[in-house]
């Protein structure tokens, strides 16, 4: 069987399991090519106006390969972390995507629930029986997929720059070149560092947020949030970007936190959208660049 | 000697002369109607006629059509917009705590202490109420832009209008007016929609201190300086050179840099026949759309590639 992979959403994150999975199971892999601009195109024109960008993206990539596989891989994360949840969008890709693309093959539809392994499992099987009968095999599968996903090494921390900045956002917008316009590129031409939460150990980003009035609400707002906190008390970091796809409900929530809570680290918010003119996102990356240099006392010119 | 200055942006485009005291000696402010080169040819015909290519010591160039303009022209210094901007309010005085910058498609703050940038915000990816807005509005009204001022000053009574969204503004002031409401309480009415959405928006969370610099095109606007002023309590200053101020940014960082050699090409390009096209790229997935500066039949420039195939392989 071949089964597709979307190079949208969560993939950048989860895509060690998810592939390891399927491979167990014997099937063969088609991932859609890195975003571009047909793909780009092809979300706009499929997907409900209302959507954020990286929600049509995805579109875009179901719609790119649905051709050429048996099964597309649409995963619905419910929750990654007890009592917290994730994008609502998520929870109803599978629906989004079966009413808006035509002709498609099956896909996977079963929640995810991946905080403990017991509740993980329930996915598993239920996608693994499209597989195999055999409940072992895909126990293995599981298995095997989940200690791959553990060996990834995720996150950006660049290392020989005078200057670092923690670039928070979604995995989708950070690590798609195409949409972010190769910000982390631009970024290093610049003689600036990046790091992301990645970097940062899980339970230390729990131990962070028990100062909030209140437990995040959101998986991501406790990961940037815990990510942002730890690297300004540990000084690791001159600045503060935040790449936001417009219209993003949990982005709002996160930022409003950030500046907020860190008024005296330079922070710059950068929304993306269907734009792809690079002209307005250099003026803000190279205003922010210049404030950081003459903050600590480099040239402006 | 001099320092040439250009800000080439999404509505005009602004060129200045200013001598080694930072003086304008020469300014000329065009409409720049989707074709740069063009509008920065026009006003090199305007200048040329006053200042000698040789007096030029050095040039800076800003605004979004920066990396084009300094092409074209040779230009020693290339900044973006906000740095720019400060650098012409700081130059003018030193005690300039807050700049507000409303231009053709963006509208920033900046937050100044000691000389030094300590803070800047922009809008996002949406344009609403800056100035191609309040230009479709007066053009919508039959009211030259020039006099949009007055209008919102005569009002005594002004009507609400919803800010946040231009879509929204334009949609509002339509459904007022079919009420039949005063032009000019309707004009006032979208000023303080457009300040108001400004400081919710742009300025959010920022500390306005004075003293507030308000430059760009927009500052034209008496009625947006007034709104400005009604809003944050405190006076709000509009420099003689508002809608050059990041040209005059621009020719400063220029001539800071004190440079031995300028790269200028010269007033004369005024005169040279330049052809644009463009294609879209076909040498990966990224079908980057390739815009193209011919000279001559000769290809001189390319821009809008993400790799640098096209061009990195004329020289600049």
């Amino acid at each position: 069987m071949k089964v597709g992979i979307p190079r949208g959403l969560l993939y950048y994150k989860y895509k060690p399991f998810f592939t390891t999975f399927f491979e167990e199971l014997g099937a063969e892999i088609i991932e859609s090519p890195d975003t571009n601009k047909e793909i780009l195109d092809l979300g706009v024109k499929l997907c409900t106006d209302e959507a954020c960008l990286p929600i049509k993206v995805f579109h875009g990539h179901v719609e790119k390969i649905k051709d050429k596989c048996d099964l597309i891989l649409v995963p619905r994360i419910m929750q990654v972390e007890k009592r917290e949840f994730i994008c609502p969008k998520f929870c109803g890709i599978p629906e989004m995507i079966e009413n808006n693309i035509k002709d498609l093959p099956q896909i996977t539809k079963a929640p995810i629930y991946s905080y403990s392994a017991d509740k993980f499992l329930n996915w598993a099987y239920e996608t693994g029986k499209l597989f195999t009968k055999s409940y072992i095999k895909i126990q293995r599968a599981f298995d095997y997929a989940i200690k791959e996903q553990n060996m990834f090494k995720e996150g950006i921390d660049d290392e020989g720059f005078q200057y670092k900045v923690a670039l928070i956002g979604h995995t989708y917008n950070i690590y798609d070149k195409f949409i972010n316009m190769n910000l982390v590129k631009k970024l290093n031409n610049f003689g600036i560092g990046v790091i992301t939460h990645e970097v940062v150990d899980d339970n230390v980003k729990h131990m962070e947020v028990k100062k909030l009035f209140k437990r995040p609400f959101w998986t991501f707002a406790r990961e940037y949030y815990g990510f942002a906190s730890y690297a300004v008390r540990n000084q690791l970091i001159d600045g503060i970007i935040y790449l936001s796809s417009f219209a993003c409900g949990i982005d709002s929530v996160i930022v409003e936190l950030l500046k907020l809570e860190f008024e005296d680290i330079p922070f710059l918010l950068l929304k993306i959208d269907e734009h792809t003119g690079e002209a307005g996102f250099d003026t803000r990356v190279e205003a922010f660049v210049d404030m950081l240099t003459r903050r600590k006392g480099g040239n402006l010119a | 000697m001099y320092y040439l200055g250009i800000d080439v942006g999404s509505v005009s485009t602004d060129i200045v002369v200013i001598d080694e005291n930072y003086n304008v000696v020469e300014s000329v402010y065009l409409r720049t109607k989707g074709r740069p080169i063009k509008a920065v040819q026009e006003g090199f015909k305007y200048i040329k006629e006053k200042i000698k290519t040789n007096e030029i010591a050095g040039v800076g160039t800003t605004g979004s059509g920066r990396h084009i303009a300094a092409f074209l022209v040779g230009a020693d210094v290339v900044k973006n917009e906000i740095t720019s901007h400060a650098v012409a309010a700081l130059s003018l005085d030193k005690d300039v705590r807050t700049i507000i910058e409303i231009g053709g498609q963006d509208s920033k703050i900046i937050t100044l202490e000691n000389g030094m940038i300590t803070d800047f915000a922009m809008n996002t990816v949406c344009a609403a109420g800056t100035g191609s807005f309040l230009d479709r509005q007066a053009e919508r009204l039959e009211i030259p832009i020039e006099e949009f001022g007055d209008y919102a000053l005569r009002s005594k009574n002004p009507v609400r209008i919803a800010g946040r969204c231009a879509v929204f503004a334009e949609s509002d002031m339509i459904h007022k007016q079919q009420l039949g409401f005063a032009v000019e309480d309707i004009i006032r009415g979208l000023c303080e929609a457009l300040v108001r959405n400004y400081l919710n928006n742009v300025a959010k969370g920022k500390d306005i201190k004075s003293k507030i610099f308000f430059q760009g095109g927009v500052a034209a606007n008496k009625g947006m300086k007034r709104a400005f002023e009604e809003a944050l309590g405190c006076e709000v200053f509009v420099p003689k050179h508002y809608n050059m101020m990041g040209a005059i940014g621009a020719a400063i960082l220029a001539a800071e840099r004190q440079i031995k050699w300028t790269n200028f090409k010269g007033f004369e390009i005024a005169d040279v026949k330049y052809e644009t096209a463009s294609f879209e790229c076909s040498g990966c997935s990224n079908l980057c759309e390739v815009a193209v500066i011919k000279c001559e039949d000769k290809v001189i420039g390319y821009f809008g590639d993400r790799c640098g195939r096209h061009s990195g392989k004329v020289a600049v």
